[in-house]
């Protein structure tokens, strides 16, 4: 939406020059152009992640956004394993492999707004410019998460998968090589985005923040738009009343 | 045999002088370089594969792959570069009206006849336009009914927005549902004095020229619309491959071929990279601000006087977040935002011109702003991800992420409002060509230099508090302002990309050709048959929405070459 610029909240709360900036492997790249490249040849059930792979950045993303067999205090509340967020980025990962790539889906409508069939399921074919700006992203990406997996495992000396959950958040608090970062964005768009994207399975991404997602070609009637849904009252407390008096005391 | 036209760019500059080239019985045919992702564009209900699907926008769907695609940006020669996307219009047929919220304000008296009215200010090179409100307007009024504005002028405000914007007709469709959040902070608004009213948008109220009524699917503005109720180029495209113009998308210009003062044709490349020339008898380019001005710096066309790609303008899109905590504002649903005030555009609004004089200028001006929006849930997400970094460094994730993901504060909770600040034309502010940087066939890209001049931060330091102000009136319980210019008031900004979407300049229009690039019809000064008929004509950048009055003047423009 225009009207609301995250850069600027995260100015706002002092943190500045995140979002606009590409990757120092893709700043590179962009200097030197070549042809694009097709994609590792990758095989398996899995497309891109090998079974230790998988299964570390299932344990991983789950300690991200954790879900009831996380955490106690979530229960009623899936996360990302419930989401499926591992497939959603082997999916990714492994997105120009399949043709049409699944980097974009398709339009103008999925079945869950009162249409029959979903078109966004059925992939749209990128163009040069995309395939060329997506291999070698995913290249990148491919090579980051096999070099983030590794370090996971050696800080875990030797298998990130074994250790108690507690050693897993200080691992990732840590933000190894700013792998951390990267899955919890990946983590985010595997639990939050439509699910033909291969996450939020079941839609319980959406079910858990009350999101309606995709809304075609339903809409919402002019009622719904116009009025107040009334009353919906929110008590801070925790990290709401701390995000709420950052806000409040920032310049 | 006809005379043939060349249009590069499909947006709303190009499509509107195509539409009236082939109109008048030019062989038109329209570059864009970008894809089609519309089917049977010439038919009432065209298809689409647009979406609502925010993971498809945030992977840079319809904008330049910024990977593939990048520009350069830096805020001085003398600051560090940084290169990915900046300013990322829409790059596919339709320009940026395919992701645009619609909103369709006029510009003012007081933009076309600045220096004469206003007055010069010092180190800016503020101008007139070579026309006025009132030779415009009757141009305002077709484009209105070509693409479907909606709104009631019997609402907008005297004082001062139909003073220096005077109406003479109705807009053709009633306004469709005003937003809840929009009528929260209108009537914040209206407790501080100021002037709230429903903006004109052309977004359908009711069927219209065989496009549906808005269905409030929410997915609005940053979205291209998937029922097509809200179009914009579409509409004089459409009419433009009725009349028999016709649409090479995948197509890029790369060059203008010159022989003396006459254009000859294009080079461009297809998909595969291909070269090829197409000889034509009037070129238009229409771009969007920055590419015209890159492909005139590629051409090396005539810049005798080094005017080419500078006084490139932006407006300033300076925020205020208000956060609700006693009920959801719902502001998913529906149009972005649906109100507006003008109070800030204006140079006589109450205190402006005596914090002017204490800046050292005699006058200044903010702009617009827009009453209503929020972000949807990957963008609110990654939110709380950036700042947990500062809350729980211990541990930016995990339960405290999901209990922010439920309170909704920063998205049901949210309700954003958008100051569209003035710009002044400044010569350092400009395009030029990368040295380094080059996009994924090899040309060199477009590199932006760009930075406020004291007009715009005094603006911007006079009007933030009033933002706060706004929506603390409008029943916000943490109300925050957020610059988009960096200054020592404001050192947050400093070195970032600016948000802006509204690019403008780099070719004005002027009587000089010693001061303006291109002539009171956006005829080169040193090529007689070529005309640039998008954004970069502006010789100031008013404090509104620019696509309608670009293309009300392309309309204007082309008119006049139809004929030649």
């Amino acid at each position: 939406m225009a009207v609301f610029h995250r850069r600027q909240v995260l100015q706002a709360a002092g943190l500045t020059g995140l979002a606009v900036l590409l990757p120092p492997e893709l700043l590179a790249a962009c200097s030197t152009p070549s042809p694009p490249t097709t994609g590792e040849t990758i095989g398996g059930s899995l497309s891109v992640f090998d079974p230790h792979e998988a299964k570390v950045v299932e344990e991983a993303t789950a300690r991200l956004i954790p879900g009831p067999r996380d955490e106690l205090s979530e229960a009623g509340h899936p996360g990302a394993r419930e989401a499926n967020v591992t497939r959603y980025i082997d999916t990714m990962l492994g997105a120009l492999t399949l043709s049409p790539a699944k980097i974009f889906a398709g339009g103008p409508f999925s079945n869950r707004a009162g249409w029959p069939i979903d078109d966004m399921a059925k992939f749209l074919r990128l163009t040069p410019a995309q395939t060329s700006g997506w291999a070698r992203r995913l290249a990148s990406l491919r090579a980051q998460y096999r070099r983030g997996v590794k370090t996971l495992d050696k800080m875990a000396g030797g298998d990130f998968t074994a250790v108690s959950t507690d050693k897993m958040d200080e691992i990732l608090a840590q933000d190894p090589g700013g792998f951390m970062t990267l899955l919890f964005g990946h983590t985010i768009e595997g639990v939050y985005s439509a699910p033909e994207y291969g996450g939020n399975a079941g839609l319980v991404g959406w079910h858990e923040i009350a999101w309606p997602g995709d809304r075609q070609p339903r809409g919402y009637t002019d009622a719904q738009v116009t009025l107040s849904d009334g009353p919906d009252v929110y008590v801070p407390k925790g990290i709401g009343e701390q995000l709420l008096q950052l806000l409040a005391t920032s310049p | 045999m006809s005379r043939r036209a060349l249009v590069v760019g499909s947006g709303p500059g190009g499509s509107v002088a195509a539409m009236v080239l082939a109109r008048a019985g030019w062989d038109v045919t329209i570059f864009e370089k970008g894809a089609n992702y519309f089917t049977d564009l010439s038919s009432d209900r065209p298809g689409t594969v647009f979406s609502n699907d925010e993971l498809k926008t945030n992977r840079v769907f319809a904008e330049p792959e910024p990977t593939a695609e990048p520009r350069v940006y830096r805020s001085s020669p003398q600051a560090q570069s940084i290169t990915g996307a900046v300013q990322p219009l829409p790059q596919t047929v339709g320009g940026g009206t395919v992701h645009w919220d619609a909103k369709t304000p006029r510009f003012w008296d007081i933009d076309f006849k600045k220096l004469s009215m206003l007055g010069p200010v010092p180190g800016a090179q503020v101008a007139d336009w070579p026309f006025d409100y009132d030779e415009i307007s009757p141009y305002y009024d077709q484009i209105e009914g070509l693409i479907g504005v909606a709104g009631d002028v019997s609402l907008f405000p005297k004082e001062p927005t139909l003073a220096h914007a005077p109406r003479t007709k109705a807009l053709p469709m009633p306004p469709g549902p005003p937003e809840y959040s929009s009528l929260v902070v209108s009537k914040g608004c209206s407790r501080v004095g100021l002037h709230p009213f429903i903006a004109p948008m052309a977004i359908n109220s009711r069927e219209y020229q065989g496009r549906p009524r808005c269905d409030n699917c929410g997915f609005c503005s940053g979205y291209g619309c998937p029922i097509l109720a809200r179009v914009g180029a579409l509409a004089p495209l459409r009419e433009a491959l009725r009349s028999g113009a016709e649409l090479r998308d995948s197509s890029m210009v790369v060059n203008v071929e010159t022989n003396g003062r006459r254009a000859t044709g294009v080079g461009w490349l297809d998909d595969e990279n291909n070269r090829h020339t197409e000889s034509g008898d009037l070129v238009v380019l229409a771009a969007n601000a920055i590419e015209t001005a890159r492909l005139a710096l590629l051409s090396g066309l005539p810049d005798p006087y080094d005017l080419a790609g500078r006084q490139l303008m932006f407006h300033w899109f300076s925020e205020g977040s208000g956060i609700f905590l006693s009920e959801r504002l719902h502001n998913y649903r529906g149009r972005d935002h649906t109100h507006d005030i003008d109070d800030f555009a204006d140079p006589e609004f109450p205190g402006a011109r005596k914090a002017a004089k204490a800046a050292g200028l005699p006058y200044f001006r903010a702009g617009k702003v827009e009453l209503g929006g929020t972000q949807l849930p990957l963008d609110e997400a990654s939110s709380y991800q950036e700042i947990l970094r500062l809350l729980a460094p211990q541990k930016p994730f995990g339960t405290d992420f999901k209990q922010l993901m439920r309170s909704s504060l920063l998205r049901d909770r949210l309700c954003g409002i958008e100051l569209i600040g003035e710009d002044l034309p400044y010569a350092t502010n400009r395009v030029d060509l990368d040295p380094k940087v080059r996009d994924w066939r090899g040309i060199p890209v477009a590199r932006i230099t760009y930075g406020p001049g004291r007009s715009e931060i005094a603006a911007q330091s006079f009007y933030m508090p009033w933002l706060v102000k706004l929506l603390k009136a409008a029943g916000a319980d943490v109300a925050i302002a957020i610059a988009e210019l960096p200054s020592s008031q404001f050192p947050i900004a400093q070195d970032q990309v600016p948000a802006t979407e509204h690019v403008m300049g780099g070719m004005p229009m002027g009587t000089n050709a010693r001061t303006s690039v291109t002539d009171e019809q956006g005829r080169h000064h040193h090529l007689d048959n070529l005309f640039v008929a998008d954004g970069a004509v502006f010789p100031t950048s008013g404090g509104h929405n620019p696509t309608l009055t670009i293309m009300a003047t392309a309309l204007r423009q082309a008119t006049a070459w139809a004929g030649t």
